[in-house]
């Protein structure tokens, strides 16, 4: 009896361990296999503030007016076409015909209203809300016509309020629905969302656009781990790894079966400072560190290499960047430096203090900063941060210097008026200048682009060596996909938009 | 006998859950940052009228002795509380990833303690041979190779070996049977093995000790069969260490599946603690915690009625 129950043990235990050898691979439909790191909190896009969750459901799920291509100009969105009035205060758009939400309702004008509403309700308390401040009023003139007057021209507005997504009218009270059940336009409807697991789109076959989706489906698969999310695109568990770094695309470039998709990003690294106290209330010492920092150093050792130099707006924006070449500051200059902070009086060594945003590559780019900083006359503290314990004090404007990165957008307006301009509300640095503000104030309402650039111009003269952030660089941005994997176009916005077009070849 | 047990145990589940209920509820609290700031998030715009209304609307304004009365009088009417992030009920969110950790669990433990009775014994018979020595070896290989580590490298192996065989993430059993154990022997052995060598030594030690003494002697002397030694006498004596330790590996295996469940991407309780964590999401972390707390002193609790199972003198 012994000997029979002990082979029996034995026996269960192989069984136990041997893997499961059968497998579970059912020939099925083209579902997309995407692995990101974080988990979305919610799906309401207006509500939203992670960018998990912006990069699962924009573009896919939900669509604006407009929409952003790949060299980051506008294009049509659910809107075909609109005009702007002469004095820059009327936008009339006329929207496509025989669209239709998820759910089944018609797309129209009123939707589009009531989205505005929704956005800028006190309920819902969408952190989109300031994109519509300078909205008078939305009207529908007719079902596929929505005029939208402004309190002043508005050169952003296309892109600020042309690129919020449009839900059902149904939704303008519902606070918590979308959250959990997005309701859109998009080529891709939502399906499931297992919390912690996945996120599953499947296609949304009545797309106004014909031709897409190609795919039956997408499915974002939350995978915190960057070597499971690596190992699993070199072995074809996964299709594709969205807007991943340099170091983590290193990880996976040339592995058999995999290529990487790339583009300059619009998001910068910077270290930042506090402009309201001692010592970088002194422009000198806020140029000081602009001739200390060498910034293809920086790069090399805390980028692979995968990045370039930029000043305040992204080379990637090739209609308004200036080169860095026009900023005298950008010259590695220790001596000078040291020079400059004599000049203001400080006696070296100056102490400082960086606080630094809990991000490998920030972190590395910290220390080399470190590095750099204490050659050109200052001594700097390094202090890791975790992300709740920034956070807070970014808010609060405690902080000497601190290093992180900014995201960009299409339109140089949001790069500047917010961060940059007095009182803006993420100008953490108490940054004043009123040549600035005055600049921005009123290239919000040029109409003609070579107005508006010459503008931009000045003031990124002004931001790049005596402003509150030295700029150090734009990254680059990669998609890592399996070769299979046809039609995706990596956009530096970090949107999936053009999952649309993508389609596995067999 | 039972009775007391039962009373004895319930005493202790009060207090530990007491003092673990203060214990989690001012940690949170003391971790630097705050969960409205990271709610808020970094990039948007915030003002402080924003700030200060979504404090209150959370209660986090309070005193903090205020907050945890107010908590703990509601999680003893049954009212664990909601998520500050999804505003669901935690209860929900808790249950939603038992599921995948409950499964996974059971699973290494059959691997860890299932393998381990047989593992030891074979062990304990070959005692002094190269094979016990090759195999004490391999259990302090087992002991000491980081489940993460391990993880990760059965997963490139099979991804090699075995492209086809779905390895990653999660499937209900109920929806997919082999899916879902394809998914989970991985991680489940990943995770079993320190247990199994931990417990096959414990095994061995114990049987060799069992072996050892009067009433084998006297067994064989009345001529029972060596395998009836072996299986009959001895490791019944040898099974008493062997199930406190199991009570106590329940413990860690619920710390190791944190690691286990980031690597194979399962959305479990590690991932939901660990996402409670960073997003300062009090109320969920606090009624997970507590819940876990809980599960752990149930499990000590069905070790101590094993007891009486196995050892009649418990009874007495």
């Amino acid at each position: 009896m012994a000997r029979i129950s002990f082979r029996a043990l034995l026996m269960a235990g192989a069984l136990a361990l041997a893997p499961v050898a059968v497998g579970s691979v059912a020939a099925q439909a083209q579902v997309l296999e995407v692995a990101v790191d974080a988990s979305p909190v919610g799906l309401d896009p207006h509500r939203a503030t992670a960018f998990s969750t912006f990069q699962i459901i924009s573009g896919t799920i939900y669509e604006g007016l407009v929409a952003v291509d790949k060299d980051l100009r506008v294009k049509p969105g659910l809107a075909e076409s609109w005009t702007v009035s002469p004095d820059g205060k009327t936008y009339t758009f006329k929207l496509r015909a025989g669209m239709t939400f998820h759910d089944g309702s018609k797309v129209e004008a009123a939707d589009v209203v009531s989205t505005f509403n929704r956005v800028l309700s006190k309920d819902i308390a969408s952190p989109l809300a300031s994109r519509l401040a300078v909205l008078e009023k939305a009207e529908a003139a007719d079902p596929l016509t929505l005029v939208l007057t402004l309190k002043e021209p508005s050169a952003p507005l296309l892109i600020s309020a042309g690129t919020i997504a449009i839900v059902p009218r149904s939704m303008e009270a519902e606070k918590e629905a979308l959250q959990r059940a997005p309701i859109g336009t998009g080529p891709f409807k939502f399906k499931e969302w297992q919390p912690n697991g996945f996120v599953l789109l499947e296609k949304n076959a009545a797309y106004w656009r014909s031709g897409a989706p190609k795919l039956d489906g997408v499915k974002f698969n939350i995978v915190p781990e960057s070597a499971t999310r690596q190992v699993g695109l070199s072995s074809g568990q996964y299709s594709m790894l969205p807007n991943i770094d340099a170091a983590t695309a290193l990880q996976v470039k040339g592995k058999p079966g995999v290529k990487l998709d790339e583009t300059l990003e619009l998001a910068y690294s910077f270290v930042g400072v506090n402009t309201s106290r001692p010592p970088f209330d002194n422009v000198k010492v806020r140029q000081a560190v602009n001739y200390a920092l060498n910034r293809q150093e920086i790069i090399a050792a805390a980028l692979f290499g995968a990045g370039v130099p930029g000043g305040p707006l992204s080379p990637a924006l090739k209609d308004w960047a200036l080169p860095v070449a026009d900023f005298a500051c950008y010259k590695h200059d220790p001596a000078k430096a040291q020079a400059l902070l004599k000049e203001a009086g400080f006696t070296a060594p100056v102490a400082i203090t960086i606080n630094v945003l809990p991000r490998q590559d920030i972190r590395d780019m910290a220390q080399v900063v470190q590095a750099q900083l204490n050659k050109a006359g200052f001594k700097v503290e390094l202090k890791n941060q975790e992300l709740g314990q920034f956070i807070q004090d970014w808010r609060n404007s405690n902080f000497d210097m601190f290093a992180s990165t900014n995201a960009g957008s299409p339109d140089p307006d949001d790069y500047f008026f917010r961060t940059f301009r007095t009182g803006g509300s993420t100008n953490v640095f108490k940054y004043s200048d009123t040549k600035l503000d005055g600049l921005l104030d009123s290239a919000r309402a040029m109409q003609s682009q070579p107005e508006r650039k010459k503008a931009y111009d000045e003031a990124q003269r002004i931001l790049a060596c005596d402003g509150p952030i030295m700029h150090v660089a734009y990254g680059q941005l990669f998609t890592g996909l399996r070769a299979n994997v046809t039609g995706f176009e990596i956009i530096a916005n970090r949107s999936l938009s053009s999952l649309g077009d993508v389609a596995v070849v067999k | 006998m039972l009775r007391r047990l039962l009373l004895a145990r319930l005493l202790d589940l009060a207090v530990v859950l007491a003092s673990v209920s203060v214990i989690v509820f001012a940690m949170i609290r003391l971790i630097p940052g705050d969960a409205v700031a990271i709610m808020l998030g970094a990039n948007t715009e915030v003002t402080p009228d924003k700030i200060a209304a979504l404090r209150a609307q959370i209660g986090l304004d309070q005193p903090i002795s205020v907050q945890y009365l107010g908590w703990i009088s509601k999680v003893l009417h049954g009212d664990l509380g909601t998520s500050l992030w999804t505003g669901k009920p935690v209860l929900d969110e808790i249950v939603l990833h038992l599921w995948p950790t409950l499964q996974l669990t059971v699973l290494a433990l059959v691997v860890g303690a299932g393998l381990a009775v047989p593992a030891g014994c074979v062990m304990a018979r070959l005692r002094g041979g190269v094979a016990d020595a090759a195999m004490r070896v391999a259990t302090v290989a087992g002991l000491t190779i980081p489940s993460f580590w391990l993880g990760i490298v059965m997963i490139l192996l099979l991804a090699m070996l075995a492209p086809s065989l779905q390895l990653l993430g999660y499937v209900p059993f109920w929806q997919d049977p082999l899916g879902c154990l394809s998914r989970l022997a991985l991680p489940a052995f990943a995770l079993g093995l320190p247990i199994l060598a931990n417990l096959s030594r414990l095994v061995r030690s114990a049987m060799l000790d069992a072996l050892g003494q009067d009433y084998i002697r006297t067994a064989r002397a009345k001529g029972v069969p060596e395998r009836g030694i072996v299986y009959r006498h001895a490791l019944r004596n040898a099974l008493i260490p062997f199930v406190t330790s199991v009570g106590i590996m329940t413990g860690y295996l619920l710390g190791g599946a944190i690691v286990v469940e980031q690597v194979f991407a399962i959305p479990g309780l590690g991932r939901l603690i660990l996402g409670a964590i960073a997003e300062r999401n009090y109320p969920l972390l606090q009624a997970t915690i507590l819940l876990v707390t809980m599960g752990f002193v149930v499990v000590n609790f069905v070790v101590d009625l094993l007891y009486l199972a196995i050892d009649p003198r418990v009874r007495a």
